[in-house]
């Protein structure tokens, strides 16, 4: 269960609200969950639009969601803290975006206050969505510090809380060390379900070759952690885009969802990213995008930028495992874009 | 949505010793927003690392990650910040500093100094990154970066070999 390079750190999970789904049975395995019924094929447009440009404006209430894939996204929030939650307009467009998918792997809280996740984890459920989350420790070598978190719909997603934790740092060479969980899609029958971890990074943009390179290591160690485990997905804001990426070529068969287009709010680098590898994710389902800040809300430039300077990124997976018998053939399992 | 106006970047300098934090913290902000364009404020955002209101030094530190190298001009101030007791302006000025490389070659010594001798590990830690950045300019160095490789912080240690390699023999 321990990675090589170094141990794991728990991470201490908030207390689930009346609302949020049973996590683990006793024995330590993921608890069956019913599958949940939603609506098929409603963001089926959402899937195949043009993946950069983003899609429709969320409508009001909960969003019914394809059974056929889960929407997994990185959202760099820069400076996600008192004065952001204060802004009622801007807290408007984060829970819009994150009622769009099933996770969002969050960057860069940056609060003194305790209450920054909690408050917006109910600003999201304010419609009826029934998100919950799990936040990291604060993470930096300054007093200046950042919190991982992750935000999922409890309709469709379950993480095993024994295994959020802060992944392995050898040699200190990763300024803020990545927090990882370990997920499970409730669409499915669990013992069908795909699962998989989430490693959540925001690399030092002062030392993203040196922090790449651990980074490697960090997805291998995760990859080795447990046998019943394949699927490692790293997503964040990695400060680098793919022709930066030669350390992780070292990783059999590794690929990124995001290339070709630029992620942040300006438009101008490719900084975000979902990085897995084939073909143990083969539940990649080729779909992937930019949710532009601009465009899916109409905001002009200054005002996306009081959201965040980073676009989220997205990709979807079909939710069973793929060596799994029985279900509808997946969509696809063409390889992952490079 | 509020906020469609943009005052310039001098006028959110000033702002930034305004006596209302929640001012302070609004100019660190839209000078973080600036981006790039926001680097002739790199000082001014520097000094703010070291504000007493938290938010303030958030978006001081968020600017100033997306800054880039500042400009050639403000590196004598920055020089003088590095030695600042306040972790994280020291720390930040240290980074800019390390971020200009070559162009920095006055700063070897305060940076030497800031190795040897700062009280935050973050601080020394990011004195031997930045003298690394400096190449063969920072051969002044040599002997606080020897010293460095030795002790017993293997980031520490590490950082202040890679800062002797890069000076070469």
């Amino acid at each position: 269960m321990v990675p090589a390079g170094g141990p794991i750190r728990r991470v201490m999970l908030p207390a689930q609200s009346a609302c949020s789904v049973r996590l683990r049975s006793p024995a330590g395995v993921f608890r069956p969950a019913p599958a949940v019924c939603v609506v098929a094929g409603v963001l089926a447009c959402f899937l195949a639009c043009n993946a950069v440009v983003g899609f429709a404006q969320a409508p009001v209430g909960p969003m019914a969601k394809p059974w056929d894939a889960v929407l997994i996204a990185s959202f760099n929030i820069q400076v996600f803290g008192e004065s952001k939650m204060a802004k009622q307009h801007v807290v408007e467009v984060l829970t819009r975006v994150v009622r769009n998918f099933d996770i969002v792997a969050i960057q860069e809280v940056r609060a003194k206050s305790n209450d920054i996740i909690p408050s917006f984890v109910r600003a999201v459920n304010a419609d009826g969505s029934r998100y919950h989350y799990v936040i990291g420790p604060r993470e930096g070598r300054t007093n200046s510090k950042e919190q991982y978190v992750f935000v999922y719909d409890t309709n469709r997603i379950e993480v095993d809380p024994s295994t959020v934790g802060i992944s392995p740092n050898p040699q200190d060479k990763i300024h803020r060390s990545p927090m990882h969980a370990r997920f499970r899609t409730r669409v499915t029958p669990a013992e069908m379900a795909f699962t998989f971890w989430l490693v959540d990074i925001h690399t030092d943009p002062d030392e993203v070759p040196q922090e790449l390179e651990a980074l490697t290591g960090v997805f291998q160690a995760m990859q080795a952690a447990r046998p019943d485990e394949d699927d490692v997905i790293l997503l964040g804001d990695l400060n680098a885009g793919p022709p930066e990426f030669s350390s992780f070529k070292k990783i059999p068969g590794i690929g990124w969802a995001v290339s070709g287009t630029t992620t942040n709010t300006r438009r101008s680098k490719t900084y975000d990213n979902l990085i897995f590898a084939q073909p143990a994710t083969a539940e990649y389902l080729n779909r992937w995008g930019v949710l532009d800040l601009q465009s899916t809300y109409g905001l002009p430039l200054e005002n996306a930028l009081e959201v965040s300077d980073h676009n989220p990124v997205w990709a979807a997976f079909y939710p069973a495992e793929s060596r799994q018998q029985g279900l509808p053939p997946m969509a696809g399992q063409m390889p992952v874009r490079r | 949505m509020s906020d469609s106006s943009s005052p310039d970047i001098g006028t959110l300098v000033g702002q930034l010793a305004a006596g209302d934090a929640t001012l302070r913290a609004e100019a660190a902000e839209r000078l973080c927003r600036a981006g790039s364009d926001a680097a002739v404020a790199a000082v001014p955002l520097v000094r703010a690392c070291g504000d007493d209101d938290d938010q303030v030094r958030e978006w001081a530190v968020a600017g100033l990650e997306e800054l880039g190298p500042p400009p050639q001009g403000s590196i004598p101030q920055l020089v003088e910040l590095a030695g600042s007791r306040h972790p994280l302006v020291a720390y930040w000025a240290i980074t800019l500093l390390g971020r200009s490389g070559k162009d920095a070659a006055t700063a070897s010594k305060v940076l030497a100094e800031c190795l040897g001798s700062a009280a935050d590990p973050s601080v020394r830690q990011r004195a031997a990154w930045a003298l690394g950045r400096l190449g063969s300019e920072a051969a002044t160095a040599r002997k606080a970066l020897e010293k460095a490789a030795a002790e017993p912080d293997p980031r520490l240690a590490r950082l202040a070999r890679e800062a002797l390699d890069s000076i070469g023999v």
